[in-house]
């Protein structure tokens, strides 16, 4: 036992009466080291963050900050080098928890082509319930939901190549949905979609949020984090910012040597201040700008 | 009146042709480029742009029609690959991935080498390119690509297109996947590459911001057509439309759009789409 002091560790698992607290996801002291040519490359060094069940994070950081290492530590993809990481009480490094805890956690990635393996949409979709050993009107019955959850049951006989990108990662997130896990992983699931496609998977990430699974998104989109609970800036393998949209998104300067930049309502509103125009701090969204703006226009 | 650099004309390409589902996913499209022009090409996913675009450098040959790249028909029959690729340079999506020799230099190489090119003359390439793609020569040539940052893996692999020389270059998604600093990054080096080679670029791109900011003129296509080409204040004026076919306007087009349904109409709205013209509109209408 390595940690008893916060609830999910202690020897009763997950169901332990005892667990007060409302984790899904611990992780402790994550390092993560890369075997290289020139040795062990570090790409996570001292990690910590623990995740409410139901809450929504956002996480970003530029290219190469740990990001995707990090997402692979959760759904035991990885495994730490150092520290722990548990999903649901369980660690990771326990191999006979491992499809419970990739079950529990499931994981969209960037590209819906690698991800799909049927030649027909619900065929797909029924791949991880049938692996599950489910019986068969059970699996009917999830891949049912999951294509209405994410609007796509009409879809449901036709061929994933015959689909548009932002269809093909809905497909995608509805094989995850199908496992009924706690939390889902999003791996910059936009990257390579068209506006439309970007829009249709934030919406039902959203409202997958919204119906109480737990979300993680990676993004280089820092439009898809204003709506976040929480918002964790990687860099260099660390978490260099933790916070809430509202508060992360005041520290420009912070942001700008990091490699990001601001949403564009935030970006906006900072360069009407600079003009001048009176604009209070803590706007995120376009429609509260705009508001603002409007009102300061009548005036 | 010179001879454009690109004419395409009346390109089909049709993809399984005579079956029962064949496709066009190319349709009885013609434009032309300007020598030096930088032109925009955009429409949804499986809207025709990429396979238009491999007809460019002949790694397609259409159905029908055909297309001449600085002079060269690269759709003819006895079309030499090594003419059309010296023609045309093509960055493909996520090109870091293309990576796959030993040291930068060689990587980079690879190219002018396939073209024939003697080895002293590669040497001057590998440093122009590396140059124009802002990784030091001296500190990057032996080095593995695969040690090298994801923006900077970016750049080697665009710096091996670059090699060859090209009068016109092709690129696909180029920011794809890239954080912001390295993507204001990429759009810089194209604009720069652009200016020092006087190229011709034909830019693919789903961000629309990118395309108002960079572009002359844009194409929008929607099943294998072209439905729209004109200066970006010319396509981006029709917002519906373009939303219409998933693809949207600049965002500071929309912020407009945006203002004008609450009655706050700015002057001359339908022309601002860039961050720096909607500032300077609503400056002036607030001071």
């Amino acid at each position: 036992m390595r940690n008893n002091k916060s609830g999910p560790h202690c020897l009763c698992g997950p169901f332990c009466i005892m667990m007060t607290d409302n984790i899904i996801i611990n992780i402790e002291d994550l390092g993560f080291d890369y075997a290289s040519d020139d040795g062990e490359i570090a790409a996570l060094t001292g990690v910590s963050l623990s995740l409410a069940r139901g809450s929504f994070t956002a996480v970003i950081g530029r290219n190469g900050s740990g990001k995707s290492t990090l997402a692979k530590n959760i759904n035991a993809l990885l495994v730490p080098t150092r520290g722990q990481v548990t999903v649901g009480g369980f660690d990771t490094q326990d191999e006979d928890r491992i499809w419970e805890i990739r079950r529990m956690a499931g994981m969209v990635f960037q590209n819906p082509d690698n991800q799909l393996v049927s030649a027909v949409v619900e065929d797909d979709v029924a791949f991880g319930p049938e692996n599950l050993g489910l019986p068969r009107e059970e699996i009917r019955a999830r891949v049912r939901s999951s294509l209405e959850s994410v609007d796509m049951y009409d879809q449901r006989k036709m061929a994933p190549h015959l689909l548009s990108g932002g269809q093909k990662q809905r497909i995608a997130i509805a094989g995850v949905v199908a496992m009924r896990p706690d939390v889902i992983i999003f791996d910059e699931p936009t990257a390579m979609l068209d506006p439309e496609g970007r829009g249709e998977v934030l919406d039902i990430a959203k409202r997958l949020h919204a119906e109480g699974i737990t979300v993680l998104l990676i993004t280089h989109f820092m439009e898809e984090t204003v709506d976040a609970d929480r918002l964790v800036i990687m860099d260099r393998g660390r978490v260099a910012m933790d916070g809430a949209p509202g508060e992360i998104f005041t520290r420009t300067e912070e942001l700008r040597a990091l490699g990001l930049r601001l949403p564009f309502a935030v970006d906006l509103a900072e360069g009407l201040r600079a003009r001048g125009v009176p604009i209070p701090e803590g706007l995120l969204h376009e429609e509260e700008l705009a508001e603002v703006l409007t009102c300061l226009n009548q005036k | 009146m010179p001879e454009s650099k690109i004419i395409v004309k009346n390109l089909t390409h049709t993809y399984n042709k005579g079956l029962a589902y064949e496709t066009h996913a190319v349709d009885d499209v013609s434009f032309e480029v300007a020598e030096g022009e930088f032109c925009s090409i955009v429409g949804h996913t499986g809207s025709g742009k990429s396979t238009l675009v491999q007809h460019l450098n002949g790694l397609l040959k259409p159905t029908s029609g055909s297309v001449t790249v600085g002079g060269v028909d690269v759709t003819a029959k006895g079309a030499s690959v090594i003419d059309v690729r010296r023609k045309t340079g093509m960055v493909f999506q996520y090109p870091e991935y293309q990576l796959f020799e030993e040291t930068v230099y060689l990587d980079v190489a690879f190219g002018p080498k396939n073209l024939g090119i003697a080895e002293d003359e590669i040497e001057v390439r590998v440093r122009e390119a590396l140059g124009l793609v802002h990784l030091d020569y001296d500190e990057f040539a032996q080095r593995s690509p695969f040690e090298l940052s994801g923006g900077q893996k970016r750049m080697a692999a665009i710096a091996g297109v670059l090699a060859m020389r090209p009068e016109v270059l092709i690129l696909d998604e180029p920011t794809a996947g890239l954080d912001p600093k390295s993507h204001e990054d990429v759009l810089a080096l194209i604009v720069d590459i652009r200016r020092q080679t006087g190229c011709t670029v034909l830019l693919v791109s789903h961000n629309m911001d990118d395309v108002a900011a960079l572009s002359d003129r844009v194409f929008v296509m929607a099943a294998g057509r072209i439905v729209r080409a004109g200066t970006p204040e010319e396509v981006f004026a029709d917002e519906e439309f373009m939303k219409g076919i998933g693809l949207g306007v600049p965002r500071a087009r929309a912020f407009a759009s945006l203002l004008a349904r609450k009655g706050l109409v700015l002057p001359a709205a339908e022309r601002i789409l860039t961050r720096g013209r909607l500032l300077d509109a609503l400056g002036a209408l607030t001071s």
